[in-house]
């Protein structure tokens, strides 16, 4: 009998005989009601093919409870209940505000372990369909961003077309230098700088001297866009991402949508801190 | 009184009814009216994008996919701003679909673009390792049937007032053109050209220019106008 000294066996045991005995005895009681028990009491008027019912009144108990249900049922429809207090956008509404006030306290600042991580995800779920599990672009489909600028073309696009090249001759990105005018340089010296920029600011001394007359008022002499003055042509830093995912692209290799309130600020950083250190 | 009632079976009839619509009235009757009516800035469909939707219903994508975001974190995060009831005005029948097996589509104009949906029909695992959605390549020989398209246009356009040729926004201007079914056809044509280009595949540039619009590109014109 080793498994009586369990107590949960033993109290299972004992509502097993509770419920037996119970049972027992309430079928006895109606067993003997059926072979004793004589009917009494009033009969109503109304019968169905002769077949009549006891005039029998509901409990106190139960109608008061039914009255009372009645009246809470007339006060919450005209008071507990306005229309108006309810809604499921409300509840919506204060379900984002108070997850992005405990995103933002817990992120407030994050390791860099953590950046990269978030950011990570981020790419994985938000970008990666377009640029690629490994964030190579898919054979040439989007960007390739373990790299600054892939291909000579593109730079060279740019200084053909200018803003232009970007989807809108405006000034798409949102930089503080608003636009980048076309045709700055053209022919073999626009070859040359694109080369140099696209091989990442290395060899080319041709390019490096024409850079550094033509490009580098605005982009910086380092080519690192002056603190976000224009973009940084030489890494992927936080302005150029997050003005990218702000108003999208149109280059050479497509289209990249805009992600236009769709990341916090968090994540922004996070998915740039990301994308660099895919290239280092 | 339960007696009366019991005698008088049609008014206990009434009085269930009442009874257990109850509910229901007070929920949906005195909103209804307001949130059925099309929300500032729908518009119908025009002409192409009502064939890629004619599609879209032929090749039963509502069978994996639902049209409708939820207000939840988890999904207005992933899909953007929940849906809207007014945003449906137009949709005879609406595509919510009642099953994920792949993502929500509702507003799948906002972050896909032309030639990712190209290379996703075509071959959906080329973009998406692992994809369990199935390709399409039907779609880009099959020929749109914009007759029906029209039909269908003409038929809500007559019928149900559905504001074609008519200025809705009130600038002035007419925002979704039909007219005859030459000039819907011609309006039609140049929108897939323009979308046969950004897919960068020749075959359906050549295709449209030939007059004929394969089935991938009106639906690409109704999925990037799912915003
Ligand atoms: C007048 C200032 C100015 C000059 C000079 C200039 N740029 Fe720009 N450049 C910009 C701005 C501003 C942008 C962002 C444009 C936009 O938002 O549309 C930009 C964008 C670019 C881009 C695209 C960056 C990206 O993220 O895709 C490239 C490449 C580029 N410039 C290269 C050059 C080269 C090479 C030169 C020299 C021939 C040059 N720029 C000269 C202001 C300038
Ligand atoms: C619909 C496909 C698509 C999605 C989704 C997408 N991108 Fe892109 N992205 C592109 C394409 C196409 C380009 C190339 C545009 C060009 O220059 O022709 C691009 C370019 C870029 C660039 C280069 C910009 C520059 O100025 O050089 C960055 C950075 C970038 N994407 C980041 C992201 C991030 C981060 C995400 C996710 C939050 C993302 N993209 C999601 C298609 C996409
Ligand atoms: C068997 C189920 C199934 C059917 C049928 C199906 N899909 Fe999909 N779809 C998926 C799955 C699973 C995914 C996610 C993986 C991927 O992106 O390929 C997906 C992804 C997509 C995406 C990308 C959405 C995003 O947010 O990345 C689009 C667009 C899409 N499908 C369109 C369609 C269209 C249009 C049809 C009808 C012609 C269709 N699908 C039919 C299962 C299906």
């Amino acid at each position: 009998m080793n498994w009586l000294s369990d107590n949960v066996n033993q109290l299972a045991l004992l509502g097993a005989a509770a419920i037996l005995i119970l049972t027992i005895g309430v079928a006895a009681k109606y067993f003997k009601q059926i072979k004793e028990g004589k009917s009494e009491g009033e009969l109503k008027e109304e019968n169905w093919d002769g077949i009549g019912e006891y005039k029998n009144n509901s409990p106190i108990g139960w109608s008061l409870a039914f009255i009372g249900t009645i009246i809470w049922g007339v006060w919450y429809w005209l008071v507990g209940y306005p229309l108006n207090a309810y809604s499921q956008i409300g509840e919506y509404n204060e379900e984002v505000k108070s997850y992005q006030a405990k995103f933002e306290s817990k992120w407030a600042n994050p390791s860099k372990e953590d950046l990269l991580g978030m950011g990570e995800g981020v790419f994985l779920v938000q970008c990666s369909p377009c640029h690629g599990i490994d964030a190579t672009g898919i054979e040439g489909k989007a960007q390739d961003l373990t790299r600054r600028f892939v291909s000579k073309s593109q730079v060279l696009d740019v200084i053909k077309r200018g803003s232009a090249a970007l989807g809108n001759p405006n000034g798409q990105l949102g930089y503080q230098l608003g636009m980048m005018p076309p045709g700055l340089l053209s022919g073999a010296d626009a070859e040359a700088v694109a080369t140099y920029v696209a091989n990442g600011f290395k060899g080319n001394n041709k390019g490096a001297e024409l850079f550094q007359s033509a490009c580098a008022s605005c982009h910086g002499p380092d080519g690192r866009g002056m603190n976000g003055m224009a973009p940084n042509l030489r890494e992927y830093d936080d302005p150029i991402i997050s003005h990218v995912l702000q108003h999208g692209k149109q280059g050479i290799i497509g289209i990249m949508p805009s992600f236009k309130g769709r990341l916090t600020k968090v994540q922004e950083r996070a998915v740039a801190a990301y994308i660099r250190s895919l290239s280092e | 009184m339960f007696g009366w009632l019991e005698r008088n079976p049609f008014f206990f009839a009434v009085g269930v009814f009442v009874v257990i619509a109850f509910a229901g009235l007070i929920e949906i009757v005195p909103d209804f009216a307001q949130q059925s009516r099309p929300v500032a800035g729908a518009k119908p469909y025009d002409l192409l994008r009502l064939a890629g939707r004619q599609v879209y219903i032929k090749d039963s994508c509502n069978a994996c996919h639902s049209q409708l975001i939820r207000p939840f974190k988890i999904e207005t995060d992933r899909y953007g701003m929940y849906s809207l009831n007014g945003e449906y005005a137009y949709d005879r029948p609406f595509l919510w679909g009642s099953k994920r097996t792949g993502p929500d589509l509702h507003r799948v104009g906002n972050y896909r673009t032309s030639d990712w949906h190209a290379n996703h029909m075509w071959d959906p695992t080329s973009v998406v390792p692992g994809s369990i959605m199935p390709a399409y390549k039907h779609m880009f020989t099959n020929v749109t049937d914009l007759e029906t398209a029209y039909a269908e246009a003409l038929t809500v356009k007559k019928v149900f007032n559905v504001p074609y040729d008519k200025d809705i926004d009130g600038d002035g201007k007419i925002d979704v053109p039909l007219g005859s079914f030459e000039e819907a056809k011609q309006r039609a044509l140049q929108d897939a050209l323009k979308i046969a280009q950004e897919t960068k595949r020749k075959d359906l540039v050549e295709m449209v220019k030939a007059g004929k619009i394969p089935e991938i590109v009106a639906l690409i014109a109704y999925l990037n106008g799912l915003k």
